[in-house]
């Protein structure tokens, strides 16, 4: 196992109180697998992966609970010199706004090449040839040319390249990528998640692609794990999961899906809004928008249960609802 | 030309690079912003505005209780000197002149036998009053000429920029002095003149950048495809989003105008005896302060104290109003 | 680059007849530009118009004007109160305000950069809190009160400087009233550097170089720092000509024979050649220095390109 993250747990000091942004995440990488986390906005799934690179700001973060293996290694108990060592070098990741998260007054070179001199002690001469190779390796036209140019002197999806050579430069074996093309034009997302698909096949690299696009999902993701208010509620292979969806929020999401055979109709949208989470409802998080709700549903929180269901092996499906079953043939 | 950090604080012009928050924090605020209720909704929330947020944070900031509250008596004071002493600043008496602290002078006597203690209190008025109608009347010129520029650009806007250009160039003491050394007037008006001559600006340059950034919000640009009159979206709809960055560099300013008052009375061109000034009294103590150190302390420690409470309440009111410090 | 330093410099021109232009007049409608011609007394009648004749002072001020400033760019700056010609006033009085200037500048980057990034680095600790205290005193304790704290305690009751310094003030003597003259921009500089430092931390770049596993230190010095060190960068550069105009008040405090010096003494003597020669090379370093910092900004920051 790669990585495995097991009962997290995450709180934010904020003025209206504490936020539980994770309330015990469990899932689990393989080496050369990808894994889907999605989920809306405030779901935790950033802030998930935050705890896993140890880039968490804290505070007002603060890790209360839970472990993160990586090879074995509980990462939450390493020191922080330990931690930096593991960061960039065996574990890497990849942001959404290319544009804020490359430094704006280095050029490009230096910020790739940075990755060599440091965690592999090499000349900047050296390091720089490489980050020429790198950018090649992106399909960076030009890259001899282009290496000492700025960030902002790129367009979107070449920096979004230069983002994933970035974190691919010393071959980790785990990657996370933030909504690595929600900021992209649609045209140029294909291009950049076929990139990273690519990569990642070539390297045999663990993937936690976090996104809440189910679009994306699709296409290059192996598992799914749904995840709302700081919970996961579904994990299924990603077949499945779009078959037949064992959790009503995941039914939601996928039937707000525009599709081009029910043109005409009214589009489909999960009723109300996510939760506050410095007021997380009691029970079911879901229960005040869920169809499926039950009184059961507002007292007690439904556990991350097997799920046997079509096409399901044992023990690779999970769903958080009282009611899978419901759902599930529903 | 570039953006150039003519406010020192650069957190007012707001220009910051990376600009966007972490996402963590944002995906916090984001819930915590959102309407209340467990499924969303009730939204039974109160709601929130940038001044009602900035109340609810300024009553809870110790900085702006306690410069509030010197800066009440320091009114009052100013007012009613009376209240706090019974003497009379311009009654002195030269055989007590130097002489340290006695029973009923607590803070002893200047070089002309005058009791400090009363000199001290008497020189708030001058102060107070120079502080607040200058910071009145640069505010006032300065984001109506300003705003007015933001809004309407062109030429006008050209020619105030230049000109704001030409006041930055010229040292502010040293224009007082050549401006003010030829006044023979012995009131607070020729002082205030010059501050509202030289100090609007750098309002002008605050309200003419924000009226800027609120113009170009979208929903001023739905108000005026709704056909509204410039003169509504002005008052409407700019005017209550530019304000805030004006009463904040304006309250920091008028600490800064007490300062410079006191320091144009001690150069000798801004009020002159029989005035009383704390600028007044510190000059004519300077000459033998190894011997009255007391007439030179107590009305330079009044000073101070006067424009940090200044200062401060206009540090508590930015960071109120500047979510982005938070 | 080129165009932009053209168009900078034409720009220049506007402000800087605009500047002296308004100090010219404010001096003319206060003194008597004659005064200080027949030295130390009075001018008879006479004389005095037959001065004024011969100085073109019977003329409309706007021609005087012209006639001033078409003298000033020959060289010819006019003579000053006690009958010496302006120029050799300057050559004085500016190596001494320069100096001090110097002096201030650095105490600005040294004292006020080192205070910011602590502060920074440590917002919400004591020292970050007992440093914006000391800040807020420093800025609302005015100039003049701050020098003469300074004079009475260093150099009165412990006798570690001079109260007053020497006409040579060199540059050991002026580190105290450097001190004093930096005082409120050191402040100024500490919270700036304070602010854009606390602000960059939490950007998204600084987040990047923490995920690449960099060291606390390289995170710190070569992404942090390298950003928000740009806008204290220009408000030092900026402050340049701030300071020297701003002398006047230190000048008169540590009696220093320099720029401030001069002016106080012109003014005082109702004397206009001294006075509008000094301002007049005062608004040209403040210019020269704020065209200069814009070009600097262009260096640090690749993002800012001049067309």
């Amino acid at each position: 196992m790669l990585l495995e993250v097991h009962d997290l747990h995450v709180e934010f000091g904020t003025r209206d109180g504490v936020a539980h942004a994770v309330n015990g995440v469990s899932y689990r990488v393989d080496a050369g697998e990808t894994l889907a986390v999605l989920g809306e906005s405030g779901s935790g799934k950033s802030v998930t992966a935050q705890a896993v690179m140890g880039i968490l700001d804290t505070p007002p973060g603060r890790i209360t609970g839970g472990r993160v293996l990586f090879q074995g290694r509980d990462l939450l108990r390493l020191k922080e010199e330990e931690r930096r060592r593991v960061r960039g070098a065996e574990m890497a990741m990849i942001f959404q706004d290319s544009l804020s998260a490359l430094n704006p007054v280095l050029t490009v070179g230096d910020q790739l090449g940075e990755m060599f001199t440091v965690h592999r002690g090499m000349s900047r001469r050296d390091a720089r040839l490489r980050a020429v190779e790198l950018m090649d390796r992106v399909r960076i036209p030009a890259a001899a040319q282009r290496v000492g140019d700025y960030p902002h002197q790129f367009s979107g999806g070449m920096r979004q390249r230069i983002m994933i050579a970035m974190a691919l430069a010393l071959e980790p074996a785990l990657v996370i990528a933030d909504e690595p093309t929600t900021a992209l034009d649609v045209t140029v997302q294909a291009q950049v998640m076929d990139l990273l698909a690519e990569l990642q096949r070539e390297y045999r690299m663990g993937l936690v692609l976090i996104t809440h696009d189910l679009g994306v999902v699709a296409d290059v993701a192996d598992r799914i794990a749904v995840m709302y208010a700081g919970r996961i509620v579904e994990t299924a292979p990603v077949h499945d999961l779009y078959k037949a969806p064992a959790h009503p929020y995941t039914r939601g999401l996928l039937d707000s899906i525009p599709r081009l055979d029910l043109k005409g109709r009214e589009l489909y949208a999960i009723q109300g809004m996510p939760p506050s989470l410095t007021r997380v409802p009691p029970g079911c998080a879901f229960h005040p928008r869920c169809p499926l709700a039950r009184d059961v549903c507002r007292t007690d929180v439904p556990p991350l249960q097997a799920v046997q269901g079509p096409g399901a092996e044992e023990g690779e499906r999970a769903s958080a609802c009282h009611f899978w079953r419901e759902c599930l043939h529903g | 030309m570039p953006e150039q950090p003519q406010q020192p604080e650069g957190a007012i012009a707001g220009t910051g690079a990376g600009g966007a928050m972490d996402l963590a924090a944002s995906e916090a605020t984001a819930l915590e912003r959102g309407p209340g209720g467990y499924g969303g909704r009730g939204g039974q929330d109160k709601p929130r505005s940038l001044w009602s947020d900035a109340w609810r944070d300024l009553r809870r900031s110790p900085v702006f209780l306690a410069s509030s509250v010197v800066i009440l008596f320091l009114v009052v004071i100013s007012v009613w000197p009376s209240l706090i002493t019974s003497g009379n600043p311009l009654q002195c008496d030269l055989a007590k002149a130097q002489d340290g602290s006695q029973p009923g002078h607590p803070f002893g006597f200047d070089g002309q036998g005058c009791d400090v203690y009363t000199r001290t209190v008497y020189g708030a008025r001058a102060s107070v009053t120079v502080g607040v109608c200058a910071t009145l009347g640069v505010a006032l010129l300065g984001s109506v000429l300003g705003g007015l520029a933001g809004f309407f650009g062109g030429a006008w806007d050209g020619f105030l920029s230049r000109m704001t250009d030409i006041f930055f160039a010229i040292p502010v003491v040293l224009g007082g002095l050549v401006l003010l050394s030829v006044v023979t007037s012995n009131t607070v008006w020729p002082v205030i003149g010059f501050m509202v001559l030289l100090g609007w600006p750098q309002i002008a340059r605050i309200a003419r950048g924000s009226v800027i950034t609120a113009r170009q919000n979208d929903y001023v640009q739905a108000a005026r495809s709704l056909g509204a009159s410039p003169a509504r979206i002005l008052l409407r709809h700019i005017a209550p989003n530019a304000v805030a960055p004006v009463i904040v560099v304006a309250t920091i300013a008028l600490g800064t105008y007490i300062a410079l008052e006191a320091t144009l009375s001690y150069l000798g061109v801004g009020l002159k005896p029989p005035s009383v000034s704390w600028g007044i009294d510190i000059s004519a103590a300077s000459p033998y302060v190894r011997n009255a150190p007391h007439a030179l302390l107590w009305p330079s420690g009044a000073l101070a104290i006067t424009v940090l409470a200044f200062i401060m309440l206009g540090d508590a009111v930015r960071d109120a109003l500047d979510p982005k410090l938070r | 680059m080129g165009r932009y330093v053209l168009r900078r410099l034409l720009q220049m021109i506007p402000v800087f007849v605009g500047a002296t232009l308004l100090i010219f007049l404010m001096v003319n409608v206060m003194g008597d530009p004659i005064a200080g011609l027949c030295g130390e007394r009075q001018c008879d009648p006479a004389t005095a118009a037959q001065l004024r004749r011969d100085f073109g002072l019977d003329q409309p001020v706007w021609q005087q004007y012209l006639t001033y400033m078409g003298n000033v760019f020959t060289g010819d700056f006019g003579t000053a109160f006690n009958g010496q010609p302006v120029t050799e006033l300057m050559a004085t009085a500016f190596p001494v305000t320069i100096r001090l200037t110097v002096v201030a500048i650095l105490f600005e980057i040294v004292i006020g950069i080192t205070l910011g990034v602590l502060t920074g680095l440590r917002r919400g600790r004591p020292v970050d809190t007992t440093v914006l205290i000391l800040t807020l005193v420093v800025i609302s304790v005015p100039t003049f009160v701050t020098g003469l704290l300074l004079q009475l305690l260093l150099g009165v009751e412990w006798g570690w400087i001079k109260p007053s310094v020497s006409p040579a003030a060199d540059f050991g003597e002026l580190i105290v009233p450097g001190l004093v003259l930096a005082s409120v921009s050191l402040a100024y500089v500490t919270r700036l550097t304070r602010t854009t430092l606390a602000e960059n931390r939490r950007s998204d770049y600084v987040r990047t170089a923490i995920a690449k596993g960099l060291p606390r230190r390289r995170v710190v010095g070569r992404h942090l720092l390298r950003n928000s060190l740009i806008p204290v960068v220009t408000f030092i550069g900026a402050d340049i000509g701030a300071l020297m105009g701003g002398a006047i008040v230190t000048e008169r405090i540590f009696n220093i024979h320099g720029v401030g010096y001069q002016l106080y003494q012109g003014i005082l003597r109702q004397n206009t050649q001294t006075v509008v020669g000094f301002v007049t090379v005062l608004v040209l370093v403040f210019l020269v220095a704020n065209l200069l910092v814009d070009l600097l900004y262009a260096v640090l920051d690749p993002r800012i390109r001049y067309a």
